[in-house]
Parts: structure tokens; sequence; C-alpha cells
């Protein structure tokens, strides 16, 4: 659905975005996680027809961003947050949507549809004639993500969605993001939340400048650092630690206060073997767990290891 | 170029100068000073003198002062947009509601466009509603005085027709390229309201009275307007592309 090849913006003598090639699945729902100038909303505003590239190719479903007739083909195609939100605060919550499906071309039914629609899963149907201007933050932001989907668009940029928003207000944007990704839309989500990430996305691409890694989450975690298991014992024996040692899926071994910290590639293959060795040696296991590098632990490896340009 | 959507956006930023106190007070100051107030007090002053003026002298003031009421109705239209014009431009900018306004697939001409006739048609409007009252209090004088109606005559056509028009799109498209380097909205209005010192010319030629020669100049300074309305209007809509106005706007 979204897809890039060595696509590049210069600002002058600055580098914003450098040679990212990637590709969106329809329906996916990916993440852009990188530190602040990273290039995330340069790269989002080339790919809705924005600004310009320097050079490399995008692509949005079947039109490129490179003319003005396929441009505004894909305005059509795609709804987008902002980074900021941007709403007329003199005017009422209906009429800012309003305004907005009108220029979509959603015609009158559809548009007064979508907006009660919208309004009302979002909880603020009641507060529709309202000025915006007296809207909290959050539901300005609400307002903003409604009207990124006035007109059903199939991809969805998303700039940063729960920036300065409270806990609550963040989760409600969450919760109607994974709505959204029930209904197979496209989400391209830029974000600094690594956990907001994690829970989303099907898929992260870690950007600083150049993009350093795109895998899921989950294969991300596990990509850099092999998985250890940990050993909680009563008290941790001579004889265990020689038994344990001496396995040949055990790569290294670590001792710390009573718990034996194990390196191996197979946990859930090798891990029921390993309990009956140390416990027929004599060992009183008390738990076994896994110590997991975290995502923020791959990303902030990844993002120091980027070598400065 | 779609018309149709131009008007969406024109009819958005009218719904937002009904809610601007400050954009209506303008809308309405300048008209009643420029048609009521001043052409009552001209009127009165020539009044006060025509106990001792023979025919022709009244005559030859009368006409003096319709050219002057008809110059100060040019002055509406080329000082009004630099105030409304600066609220739709910077404050667009300031509300940072061009970002999404742009994602729309809207061109950016049709955009132009839109916000240019949203201050286009109400300054247009209170021009032409301050030219009629003005005309008809003048008027309403004359004929009492001199038994003549002397407006519209010949110039004031021309300033009503063309001039005004004329300058109140040089003073939008002046403000559109003001608007992008400034993020002020009261310098914006000061910088776009210099537009109209070429417009003194006007008044000076109209209030020294050189009568016959005022119909001339007219059709001078009209060409001149139009030459400056298209260099403006190239240099505005390069001002206002999507690349610029993200990029380049500060
Ligand atoms: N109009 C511009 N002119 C010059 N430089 C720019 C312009 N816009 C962005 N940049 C630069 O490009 C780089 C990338 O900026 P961008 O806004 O895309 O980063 P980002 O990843 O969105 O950051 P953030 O997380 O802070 O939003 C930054 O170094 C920024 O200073
Ligand atoms: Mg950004």
């Amino acid at each position: 659905m979204i897809d890039t090849e060595n696509l590049s913006r210069k600002f002058g003598n600055l580098t914003a975005v450098d040679n990212v090639t990637l590709h969106v699945d329809e329906g996916e729902v990916f993440g852009f996680l990188g530190p602040n100038g990273a290039g995330k909303t340069t790269t989002v505003r080339m790919l809705c027809c924005l600004i310009s590239k320097t050079s490399g190719k995008a692509q949005i479903g079947d039109f490129t961003v490179d003319t003005e007739a396929d441009c505004l083909k894909i305005r059509k195609l795609i709804g987008i947050l902002p980074e900021n939100v941007g709403l007329y605060d003199s005017l009422s919550a209906y009429r800012n949507l309003d305004f907005y499906g009108k220029l979509y071309e959603v015609p009158d039914d559809r548009r007064k549809e979508n907006i009660e629609r919208l309004l009302k899963l979002l909880g603020i149907w009641e507060r529709r004639e309202d000025l915006v201007g007296t809207f909290s933050k959050g539901t300005k932001q609400k307002i903003a993500i409604a009207r990124a989907l006035i007109h059903d668009p199939q991809v969805l940029f998303l700039d940063e969605p729960t920036a300065n928003l409270d806990p609550e207000a963040a989760k409600t944007v969450r919760d109607f993001v994974l709505e959204l990704k029930k209904e197979k839309r496209t989400i391209f989500l830029n974000t600094h939340n690594l956990d907001e990430a994690e829970r989303l996305c099907d898929r992260i691409g870690i950007l600083k400048t150049r993009l350093i890694a795109v895998d899921s989450p989950k294969n991300l975690e596990r990509s850099l650092y092999s998985r250890k298991t940990i050993l909680h014992l009563e008290t941790v024996t001579e004889a265990v630690s020689t038994v344990v040692k001496n396995l040949g899926f055990v790569k290294s071994m670590r001792v710390s206060e009573n718990k034996l910290i194990l390196d191996m590639d197979n946990p859930e293959r090798d891990n029921p073997e390993l309990v009956r060795l140390v416990v027929s040696a004599g060992g009183n296991i008390q738990y076994v767990t896994e110590l997991k590098s975290t995502l923020e632990d791959v990303y902030l490896k990844l993002i120091r290891e980027a070598a400065p340009k | 170029m779609r018309l149709w959507k131009s008007w969406i956006v024109t009819a958005k930023d009218l719904a937002v100068f009904k809610k601007n106190r400050y954009v209506l007070y303008s809308l309405i100051a300048l008209p009643v000073i420029m048609g009521v107030v001043l052409p009552v007090i001209f009127v009165f002053a020539l009044q006060s003198e025509a106990a001792q003026a023979t025919h022709a002298q009244l005559l030859a003031g009368a006409g003096q002062l319709g050219d002057m009421i008809s110059t100060y109705m040019i002055l509406i239209p080329a000082v009004l947009p630099s105030i409304i014009a600066s609220y739709s431009f910077v404050g667009e900018k300031i509300e940072r509601s061009l970002e999404p306004l742009l994602a729309t697939p809207t061109t950016d001409g049709e955009l132009l466009l839109g916000k240019s006739l949203a201050a286009i048609i109400p300054c247009m409007g209170v021009t032409y509603l301050a030219a009629a009252i003005s005309l008809t209090i003048f008027d309403v004088w004359s004929f009492s005085a001199l038994g003549l109606f002397l407006l519209p005559n010949v110039y004031w056509i021309l300033a009503m027709g063309v001039i005004s028009p004329l300058a109140c799109i040089m003073s939008v498209e002046a403000n559109v390229i003001v608007s992008s380097r400034m993020s002020d909205i009261r310098a914006a209005q000061q910088v776009g309201s210099l537009i109209v010192l070429p417009l003194i010319i006007l008044v000076i030629s109209t209030a020294t009275g050189a009568a016959g020669s005022n119909v001339l100049l007219a059709l001078g300074v009209s060409a001149a307007l139009a030459i400056a309305d298209v260099a403006l209007f190239y240099l505005a809509k390069a001002t206002f592309q999507r690349e610029e106005i993200l990029t380049k706007w500060k």
C-alpha cells in the first residue's frame, strides 16, 4: 500500500531523510520510531504529497507522489493527523468536520452520517455545536482524528497522535487506533512512545535520518540479544552450577546471588530438560523466568549505534 | 480550477470572520467614516460657504467635492483587505491549520482563490454600500442646492467600477505575500496597508482641484493598478504553494 525506494529529502545542506526504502502492506499498522529530528514528519509530508522529495520514489496504492494529478488522487485516498491539530477555534466541532468533509468531496448525506458516527464513537457528539476553542487538548486531538477519517480513507497517517495527552486521553486514542486496525485500514504511525508502538503496530521501522531497522516488535526484541533464562534457586550449590555449566545447550552462565542467568538459543525446547537436571542435582528451584530485552533496549542500542552523519 | 471548491473555503473563512469582533468592527468603522461622516462634514462645509458664492463657484466646488468623495471610497477597498486578509492568512498560520487544509484534494490555486474571495467579497460589499450612501448624501444636497444630481459622473464610475476592485485585489495579493514572511497579524496589517500610498496621488489631485484632469489621472491609475495586479498575482501564486508554505513560511 505504501512503497518507497531510496526516498530522500534535503533542506539546503541538511539531509533530513536519507535513502529510505520501505513497504507497508494493506491493513498493516506500521510504526515509525525515531528521536526528535529523525525525519518522521518530513517522511510523512512527502508521502502525503505536501512537500516534494529530493530523490527516490514513493507510491501510495497505484499512485506515485510525482505528478499533481496523482497527488490529488493520493490526497483523497489518505487521511492525515498532522503534528499540530490545526482546527478552527472559532467554529464548532461539527462545522470543522463538515468543512473538511466538503473539501474531501464527501456527498452530503454520507458526510452527515460520517460526522455523526465518528463524533459518537469518540464521545463528543453531545458537544458538537460547541466551539472548538473551548475544548481540551485531548478532545481537540480526537476531533482532528475524526477529521482525518471524514472521507473513509484507506490509508491513515498519524503523526504522534498521543503526544501531549494525559494517560486517559492517550488510552482513548490508542483504543481508537486499535478499532481502526480491525477495520483493516493501513495505518502509518509516527511516535516516540515505545510502549505504544509495541502495543499497536504490526511492524516497526526505526528511523534516524536513515532507516536503521524494520521488523515486528517481537523480532526486534529478539534480534539483538540472545534470549536468557533466569533460574532462582534457594541457594546455588557447587553441584548445580557444575551440572548446568556443562550442558550443551547453555551457551554461557552467570551467577548472581541465588540466581543463575543462562544464555540459550531455544529455551522453550531446553528448559524442561534443564529443570529436570537441576532438580536431580539437588537444586531447590523457586522460579524460572525469562529475561527479555525490551523494545526500549533495542531502540536505544540501535539509535546509539547509528553512526552520526 | 473548480470554483465550487474555492467557494467552500470562502464560506468557511466568512464564517470565521463573523466570529471575529475585530474584523467586524473594521468592516463597519471604515465605511461609516468614509461613507457617512466625511461626506456629511464636507457637504456642510460647502453649504456654509454657499451664501457668499456665485452659482458658478458653487458648481465648481461641488464638482470637486464629488470627486473627493469618490476618491475616499477607493481607500476603503485598499485598506480593508490588509486587515481582513491578514486574519485569513497569518491567522491560519498561527492556528497551524494550513497543513490539514493543504492535505485535502484541493489545488493551491483553488485554496488561494477561495481565501482571496473571502477577503474581497466583504470588502467590496461594504465599499459599495458606503458608495451608495455617500452618493445619496451628496446628491440630496446637490439637488437641493444646485438643482442637479452631480454624481455618478465619469470619475465616480471609474473609481467604483475599475479602481476599487483593482485596488482591493492588489491589497489582498500584497497581503498574501506579506503574510508568508510575517507571523504577527498587526505587523502584517501595517505593512499591508502601505499599499494605499500610491493611491494618495488621487487624494492629492482631487483635493487640489485640478478637476478636469481627474478622469485622465484615474485612467492612468487604473492601468498602473492592472499591471501591479498581474505582477502581484504571479508573486502571490508563487508564494502560496504547498512546498513554500510548509517549508519556508516563518
Ligand atoms: N522547513 C525546514 N527547513 C529546514 N529544515 C527542516 C525543515 N523541516 C524539517 N527540517 C529538519 O529536518 C529534520 C527532520 O525533521 P522532522 O520534523 O521530519 O523530524 P521528526 O522526526 O518529525 O522530529 P520530531 O520527533 O521532533 O517531530 C530536522 O533536523 C529538522 O530540523
Ligand atoms: Mg515530527
